[in-house]
């Protein structure tokens, strides 16, 4: 196998920390590269674990200038992208009658711009190559769309969407683009939930266990893996069973 | 053969192996229309992959839809457009 080059959003995070921890575990040949914004402590003590195989690389996700910039540091060093994963999201829940706008705004440039710019910034390399994976994560909410989400539904079921729009331009040139729905995984989010909280979650899911973000990256690690080649634009659920 | 004449048959062989046609070099007029009724037969998706080999190749940027329009007619657009952005008089383009 030759060099990989691995490129995860929101890689400080629990789940971008999983889905990066995965690919590290994948194979020696893959070469991680963690984008991290306000927050890169845990993409640092990542990298200086595993010096040789993974780096970061500050990346503001609704900045088209910011992607450029971190796409063509990452071209720089290897001259190849081979995955994608959009996984940096946020999540500002209200009532939509409450909602300010900004709460709106912040939650469809994070979510689904990012999306956008993202993959305009990694498509010229993975054009040329003839070859890429893009893996963008949804969520649950796109198909439930639960009360008091309707921005992170909206965009999250736009991710959707996007997905299966640009796997059809792309498809024969080698390129697969893929989504991934986790549904309530132990994240940082959900850790602070209160005990009762997270037990009512618990007995909406038929497994009546919270999913793990190694469970998720475990997806994601599939659809941008070579032997799945023939699968773009769909969508897999990692949900315990919920819908 | 000339270096206009060098160039459109180094564009016609990228055009050939990055869409991976059919056909060889040699099948593809200076003059014919790439897309629409009676031409080369390529669509949208060609098209974006030939912007970016051109930006690769030649480091001709196409910036815009209208543009890809005029850049995107023929092999002889494409080379007028590459020769005159890498020397107004006129140069052999750098292969790497």
């Amino acid at each position: 196998m030759s060099l990989r080059v691995v490129f995860v959003t929101g890689a400080n995070g629990g789940l971008g920390q999983a889905i990066a921890q995965a690919f590290l575990a994948e194979s020696p040949d893959n070469f991680i590269w963690l984008a991290v914004h306000s927050r890169r402590e845990r993409a640092d003590e990542m990298t200086r674990k595993n010096p040789d195989r993974c780096r970061c690389v500050p990346l503001d996700v609704v900045s088209r200038e910011s992607w450029q910039k971190a796409v063509g540091e990452i071209l720089g060093v290897h001259a190849r992208l081979d995955v994608l994963v959009n996984n940096a999201g946020i999540h500002e829940d209200a009532l939509l009658g409450t909602m300010p706008v900004v709460a709106w705004d912040r939650v469809l440039a994070t979510n689904l711009d990012s999306v956008f710019h993202g993959c305009q910034a990694v498509l010229p390399a993975m054009i040329s190559q003839h070859s890429g994976r893009i893996v963008n994560i949804a969520s649950l909410s796109a198909l439930l769309a639960p009360a008091g989400q309707t921005n992170y539904a909206a965009a999250k079921a736009g991710v959707l969407a996007f997905t299966q729009s640009l796997a059809k331009e792309v498809a024969r040139i080698g390129i697969t683009v893929n989504a991934v729905c986790p549904g309530y995984i132990e994240t940082e989010a959900l850790a602070r939930m209160d005990e009762n909280e997270r037990k009512t979650m618990q007995t909406r899911v038929p497994m009546r266990r919270l999913g793990r973000p190694e469970e998720v990256a475990a997806a994601v690690r599939f659809l941008a893996c070579l032997e799945a080649g023939y699968i773009t634009g769909s969508m897999l659920k990692v949900d315990g069973g919920i819908l | 053969m000339n270096s206009t004449a060098t160039l459109a048959q180094d564009i016609k062989q990228m055009m050939v192996e990055n869409l991976m046609l059919q056909i060889t070099a040699d099948e593809i007029g200076d003059e014919q229309a790439l897309f629409g009724p009676g031409s080369l037969g390529l669509d949208s998706v060609d098209a974006l992959q030939l912007v970016v080999a051109l930006d690769k190749k030649y480091g001709l940027k196409i910036p815009d839809p209208d543009t890809a329009r005029q850049v995107l007619q023929s092999v002889k657009t494409m080379t007028d457009s590459v020769a005159a952005h890498l020397n107004p008089s006129f140069s052999q383009p750098n292969h790497n």
